[in-house]
């Protein structure tokens, strides 16, 4: 044994001293070029070739030739690996070995307005491509060793930290000097939407770090493109070196991952997503990014689900996930999207091998596992020449194993470094297994027995009838056991040798009253593996379907498909609805219609008669509503559910960021707001600063994707604020740094940004209106995100939602616009606006208020629960809002307080929620009324719909029934039996051993205009 | 005379009279078969095609005790310290509240002015929302001690930037908080046992009503485990009259709440269910679910915005009555049921005789706001004012524009 270290210690000093040119040695050199033969191996070159029998023969920690008859040149040093198989060293495409570890400072709860990275570096202290982690590189004994355990050789690795990371490197996990192990040098660049440790404020939202990123990009370009360099810019610099990388982006959720190709394809690169594990929930949308994966295998703990109580806060997409979390990889490899696999995320490096086999044994390839962590991560950090396939001239990065490397059973012995020996498990130890006849000192006639794996043996004493359990270690050839009975009084322990053929152990020991004797134990029968359920468990696999969303009250989708999918699409397309006998609200100068019949197909209202006989329409889909109300959709001016953060009121204009970015289509209100009738919704930035962001408009498509859920050539909106929430009044006494802190700020606050935007726009038209040739010297236009949204609203290309309160602020913005060239389009919330119904009727402005809230704040004092109705007998277009995920689902109740407050008619009270929202979102042409040729966006009531005690009973959305009371009383009942089939099967886990976590109440945050954060959940999963 | 009359018992009085003398109701009856004397009244309301109900009582609300939510100025619901029987809502109550005209208008004749906060938040007392005082005002003093149930699983603070809400995380000073309240009732309930006491203290005072049955002990919680604690908190320290405030779990163990006789003020029916798997309509039936299983409940309106928000009571029975109840058991939830929670039920909560004349009549279905239309209010007999200063607004800027 002491031989076999020493020996490995001169090959390893030998490769060190070997390659180092330039320094100088202590003692006398010891140049080594030693050629090491592998043979009779079952070597795989790489997951499509392997050689029975074969030959690795390596050289100054390259293969110089693998094959089979091959001359093995003399002066060699041989290795026999008969019976065991060689597999290129594994390579993880994801990691931070040998970084330092990041810190946030903080700045003592002060608003922190610029960067704390000083010098001549960006603006912004969470973009770093200046970071080039060769810099930072040490190698991580520990570490390395933790990753060669697991059969790795190479890991890409970088400083994960911020939302633009700089350049990683690909290092193998030799213990050479940092000089020799870096194989590529810059081998990706790195981003994240994740501001990491960045103390300043901005971006505070994930849509703001989206927007930073684009910018960053704008910026890039334009700094490449000016010549004159009149500023020096390190960081814009480094992120134009960047980009001729392999470009890895990093995501936390899937929709991330779609956010992430949104903003790839719109600077036309394709990245590498590192992704986190539930991208199977969206595999459609995944697929059609066109990207490669980087993908985790951390598959979350079953929860302790004993306690029913408990058991509640345990979400169904959080049991779903946990069941099908393993079927991830699979999900990849039969849709055809490349992927690597990654250590990466995973709480303990040693369940990468339990993980991974769950994950074959769920149903991904072998042959796919073994590209996933060779050639594709070679590939994808373009050191594909020279690491993931076993080949001639690569380098020499290998492991041998006792068999198939996927195998429960094999054992890792050596993993192979730039032809450094890395000595994980002896494949010289002896296999001890078996029974046999076993004597101590004067005690004869023992059984004893060798079970287990060859690295963690178990042994038992069988004396008569006795058991006694047995502690046996084998090295090399020596064998040591111990162990105590009754009779011994204390433990008796032995050491002896072993003696092959037939299998023999001779030797002495101590007992435990310190008296010395001999023992012997020979051969008597072999040892039969009894470890053979998991064959079996491969068939008893099995696993929920993936729900659109996901999340309860989710729906699964039969056959995504080929074909099938067409088909389906089809008829969907073409899908029918016919309902009759029903009382419809026209909101057009029909007014209301008794008994009427409504037929309705692709999508859109085709036909609205007395009598429309089914018989033709044989296909339709009947609807019996004698004695119920048909109207159309409601729609909700001021929304800010179905997104993923809300505000980012670190600038007082954050115009550039866009809400379309961070649709979160998996948000259960959706769900809800359909069952309360509502068909479609402007999602609003907040009102944190005087200008917000870009407005996504949706319709509530639940189940689809966030992109699908866009309302289709929709205006472009975006939100500005007044009052105490834009002068932060309500934020403690912190918070008094940010412009503007008065309501005189706010108007300055416009007036710059529309006097730069002004100026923007005429230097972008006559930068536009230069010949190919003079733009070429010119100096180049920068493209700047926030004026652009702000100079499209001077080109009446977007529209503004501004939320306000009080008189004077209302009269101060339509000012502004009136001096500045542009008209507001909505004033939301409004409270005020009777005091000034004139002025805005003047204006030409719309209104979208609260029916009845006031007394909250200050600003609010005056507020009357008149006010819609004040303002619609004014002549304004006005319509009532929710700004709140619980009033959204009770928006018809909120239109019924303007007939008991101000008495408006109850169709007048209708269009509130209905028509006159459409009119503000410029989308009247499509929705907002029961008209032949507009969209199918109609809702089923039980009862006239301005009663409180109207009930949805169908909310159809083009067409398509998306809330259903009689599918959502199944749906309840369905979602009851999934709960508890994943929690049997929990109950099981936790029975056999498996380690579980405790459920804890998860919910999620419900934004408001006032909303400052982000949710929890979106940060921390 | 002629209105659709809800008693507030269940029963409707399709053509009604009702008679009001010296602040009680003196006769109820059918239009058609009663005997009636005009003279005995100095007015007669003609109320044909209009409807009569029982004021509506606002239980745990803070209202009187708010002006503007986020002007500290203007707030006194809460007192620091986490264990203050002796802090009592009614000295603070300001019947000058401008919010107290918005919601008496549309129906809301009495509320139980309420404290919030730490464990044990302080004593309530019921107030008729008419008078020039709290003394004035005051309908039942001191009828109850508020407490927060601490719960087994709290938000924490996000991270070192210290923002709320964070995720949640089990409480590690759930069982400390427990022990605080278990120490505070055996030592109160010992010292309210003695005849003569060492040295006096204040809180053990105020909780001597909750031992003798005089007051009723409000346990603000909603996760049923911390109800059941909670309950049997209550059987062992044998409080007789008790009350869980919120409750929207209570659906899980209305068996034990049966059992033990405790009554449930819900929590705001107009809310999103607590999990996504949640029924979408859970918060909405709640009412019907505690009423098929026979337990006394009534409605409530804490949250954001409450104060103001108590006006929406009526809309609350509205929508219970659309997912279950019957109008009729609706109307209850607002009116006899929160009286007998409140123990106030032999004085009002319906319209019976010898009751408080504390009704109102409004053109239409009041639990409907297409309906709910306040005309005429009378708190203990007292014809009330029913204008306020939106509607002068209204008025005020009705008239600039010169619109209807």
């Amino acid at each position: 044994m002491k031989k076999i270290i020493l020996l490995l210690f001169a090959v390893s000093m030998s490769s060190i001293t070997s390659a180092q040119e330039t320094f100088p040695v202590n003692g006398t050199s010891n140049k080594n070029h030693t050629t090491y033969a592998f043979t009779n191996a079952k070597i795989i070159v790489d997951a499509d070739e392997t050689i029975e029998n074969g030959t690795l023969i390596i050289k100054d920690g390259l293969i110089l030739l693998v094959g089979t008859k091959i001359n093995i040149p003399q002066g060699s040093v041989v290795y026999d690996l008969k019976g065991k198989s060689v597999y290129p060293g594994l390579i993880d495409a994801y990691s931070s070995y040998g970084m330092p570890e990041t810190k946030k400072s903080h700045g003592g709860g002060y608003p922190q307005m610029e960067s704390n990275t000083k010098g001549a570096y960006g603006w912004n202290q969470a973009i770093k491509p200046e970071v080039d982690a060769i810099k930072l590189f040490t190698k991580d004994t520990k570490s390395a060793d933790e990753y060669r355990r697991l059969g790795f050789g190479t890991v890409f690795t970088f400083q994960k930290d911020g939302i633009v990371r700089g350049s990683g490197l690909a290092v193998t996990l030799a213990e050479n000097r940092e000089n020799e192990l870096i194989v590529n040098e810059k081998a990706a660049a790195v981003y994240s939407l994740d501001k990491g440790t960045s103390s300043q404020d901005y971006p505070s939202s994930l849509m703001g770090c989206m927007a930073l990123l684009r910018q960053t990009y704008l910026d890039a370009n334009w700094y490449k493109s000016d010549k004159t360099k009149k500023e020096i810019n390190i960081s814009l610099d480094a992120f134009n070196n960047l980009q001729s990388l392999p470009q890895i982006f990093e995501t936390t959720d899937k929709l991330n991952a779609l956010r992430a190709d949104k903003i790839g394809d719109e600077f036309k690169i394709n990245y590498i997503i590192k992704g986190c594990g539930n991208e199977y929930q969206r595999l459609d949308d995944i697929k059609a990014s066109n990207c490669k994966f980087i993908l985790p295998i951390n598959f979350p703990m079953a929860y302790d689900v004993e306690d029913a109580y408990d058991a509640n806060y345990v979400s169904l997409a959080d049991l779903k996930h946990w069941e099908m979390a393993p079927v991830n990889l699979f999900a990849f490899e039969k849709y055809f999207i490349p992927f690597a696999i990654t250590t990466s995320d995973l709480k303990e490096k040693k369940d990468f091998w339990k993980n991974l086999r769950k994950a074959i044994s769920y149903g991904l390839s072998e042959k796919q596992a073994l590209k996933s962590l060779t050639s594709i991560p070679a590939e994808m950090l373009n050191i594909g020449d020279k690491l993931g396939k076993l080949k001639s001239g690569m380098i020499a990065n290998f492991i041998i194993t006792s068999g198939n490397l996927f195998d429960e059973k094999t054992i890792i012995y050596e993993n192979w470094i730039q032809g450094n020996n890395y000595k994980l498990n002896d494949y010289n130890t002896v296999d001890v297994r078996g029974t046999y006849d076993f004597s101590y000192g004067p005690s004869l006639h023992h059984q004893l027995k060798i079970e287990g794996d060859l690295d963690k043996l178990k042994a038992t004493m069988l004396t008569d009838t006795v058991k006694t359990s047995v502690n046996v270690v084998v090295s090399g050839y020596s064998i040591s056991i111990s162990f105590s009975t009754k009779d011994t009084m204390g433990s008796i322990r032995l050491s002896g040798n072993i003696t092959n053929d037939p299998m023999k152990f001779n030797g002495s020991g101590q007992t435990s009253d310190g008296g010395w004797i001999n023992w012997s134990a020979n051969y008597s029968s072999p040892f039969i593996s009894t470890a053979k359920k998991d064959s079996v468990k491969k068939e008893g696999i099995k696993f929920g379907q993936v729900i659109y969303p996901f999340c309860a009250y989710g729906k699964q989708i039969d056959d995504r498909d080929g074909f099938d999918k067409l088909l389906k699409d089809f008829k969907t397309r073409y899908d029918a609805i016919l309902i009759k006998h029903v009382t419809v609200w026209t909101n057009e100068a029909e007014g209301v219609l008794k008994n009427q019949d409504v037929y309705i197909t692709e999508g859109r209202i085709v036909r609205i008669a007395d009598d429309i006989g089914a018989t033709k329409l044989a296909f339709a889909k009947v609807i019996d509503g004698t004695g119920k109300h048909l109207t159309a959709g409601i729609i909700d001016e001021h929304s800010h559910i179905a997104l993923s953060g809300v505000n980012e009121g670190t600038q007082a204009s954050s115009a550039e960021v866009r809400m379309g970015d961070v649709i979160n289509s998996e948000d259960i209100n959706i769900y809800r707001q359909l069952s309360g009738g509502v068909t479609t919704s402007q999602l609003l930035h907040g009102s944190s600063n005087p200008i917000g962001g870009q407005s996504a408009i949706v319709k509530l498509r639940w189940g689809k994707s966030p992109e699908e859920m866009k309302f289709a050539r929709a205006d472009g909106f975006i939100k500005f604020a007044l009052g105490e929430n834009v002068k932060q009044s309500n934020w403690g006494d912190v918070n008094t740094v940010r412009f503007p802190q008065s309501r005189m700020g706010v108007e300055q606050v416009y007036y710059d940004a529309f006097t730069r935007a002004k100026e923007y726009d005429s230097k972008q038209k006559t930068f536009a209106a230069l010949s190919d040739k003079a733009k070429a010297t010119a100096t180049p236009f920068r493209k700047d995100l926030e004026l652009e949204a702000i100079a499209e609203i001077l080109n009446k290309k977007r529209f503004i939602t501004c939320h306000s309160y009080v008189q004077s602020e209302i009269n101060m913005l339509m000012h502004v616009g009136d001096s500045m060239g542009f008209k507001v389009n909505t004033f939301t919330h409004i409270l005020e606006g009777y005091k000034v119904a004139d002025k805005m009727k003047a204006h030409g402005v719309g209104a979208s208020s609260f029916s009845d809230w006031w007394a909250y704040k200050m600003e609010v004092k005056d507020a009357i629960p008149y006010n819609a109705a004040v303002l619609t007998k004014m002549g304004v277009t006005t319509a009532i809002n929710s700004d709140d995920a619980e009033m959204g689902r009770r928006l018809n109740q909120e239109a019924a307080k303007s007939i008991k407050y101000g008495g408006l008619s109850e169709e007048e009270a209708l269009k509130l929620v209905t028509l006159n929202p459409a009119k503000l979102l410029h989308i009247d042409n499509r929705v907002g009324s029961i008209k032949v040729g507009k969209d199918a966006d109609v809702v089923l009531w039980s009862d006239n719909p301005l009663s409180v005690y109207a009930k949805v009973e169908k909310t159809i959305i083009d067409g398509q029934i998306y809330f259903d009371n009689e599918e959502d009383a199944k749906m309840r009942i369905e979602i009851q039996k999934e709960r508890a089939r994943i929690i049997q099967k929990m109950l099981e886990e936790k029975k056999g051993g498996a380690p579980t976590q405790r459920p804890v109440m998860k919910r999620r945050q419900l934004f408001e205009c006032d909303s400052m954060q982000e949710d929890y959940l979106e940060i921390t999963e | 005379m002629n209105a659709t009359a809800h008693i507030g018992n269940d029963n409707v009085i399709e053509n009604s009279i009702i008679g009001l003398k010296g602040g009680k109701i003196l006769l109820v009856a059918d239009a058609k078969t009663a005997n009636f004397d005009k003279t005995t009244y100095d007015e007669v309301i003609d109320a044909t095609g209009k409807h009569v109900y029982p004021g509506i009582i606002a239980p745990n609300s803070t209202l009187g005790l708010t002006e503007i939510e986020s002007v500290r100025a203007t707030n006194d619901f809460r007192e620091t310290g986490t264990t203050l029987p002796n802090v009592r809502s009614l000295i603070a109550y300001n019947t000058d509240s401008k919010i107290i005209p918005t919601v008496r208008s549309n129906g809301i004749l009495l509320a139980q002015i309420t404290p919030r906060g730490g464990l044990v938040s302080g004593t309530s007392s019921v107030v008729a929302l008419d008078g020039w005082n709290w003394e004035d005002a005051a309908y039942k003093t001191d009828d109850g001690i508020h407490i927060n149930w601490p719960t087994i699983q709290s938000r924490k603070f996000l991270d070192e930037d210290n923002l709320f809400p964070g995720p949640f995380e089990k409480n590690k000073d759930y069982i400390k908080q427990t022990e605080v309240l278990k120490k505070l009732f055996a030592d109160a309930k010992a010292y309210n046992e003695l005849a003569v006491k060492e040295e006096a203290n204040l809180r053990f005072e105020a909780m001597k009503g909750l031992f003798n049955g005089t007051q009723t002990l409000f346990i603000h919680s909603n996760t049923v485990k911390e109800m059941v604690e909670a309950i049997n908190f209550v059987v062992l320290n044998k409080i007789s009259k008790v009350a869980i405030v919120g409750g929207k779990e209570t659906w899980m163990i209305t068996d034990l709440l049966k059992q033990h006789n405790i009554s449930v003020v819900i929590a705001r029916v107009h809310d999103l269910p607590t999990y996504p798997e949640d029924d979408i309509d859970l918060p909405y039936k709640l009412p019907y679910l505690l009423q098929k299983a026979g337990i006394l409940f009534c409605l409530n309106n804490e949250g954001d915005m409450e104060a103001m928000g108590a006006r929406n009571l009526p809309f609350l029975a509205g929508t219970a009555a659309a997912y279950g109840l019957t109008k009729e058991q609706a109307l209850k939830s607002i009116t006899l049921n929160t009286a007998k929670i409140l123990g106030i039920d032999k004085t009002v909560g319906s319209i019976e005789q010898g009751k408080d004349a504390t009704i109102f009549i409004s053109t239409g279905d009041a639990l409907d706001m297409m309906g709910n239309n306040v005309e005429r209010a009378f708190v203990k007999g007292n014809n009330i004012d029913l204008n306020n200063d939106q509607k002068m607004l209204y008025e005020k800027y009705k008239t600039k524009y010169g619109i209807k």
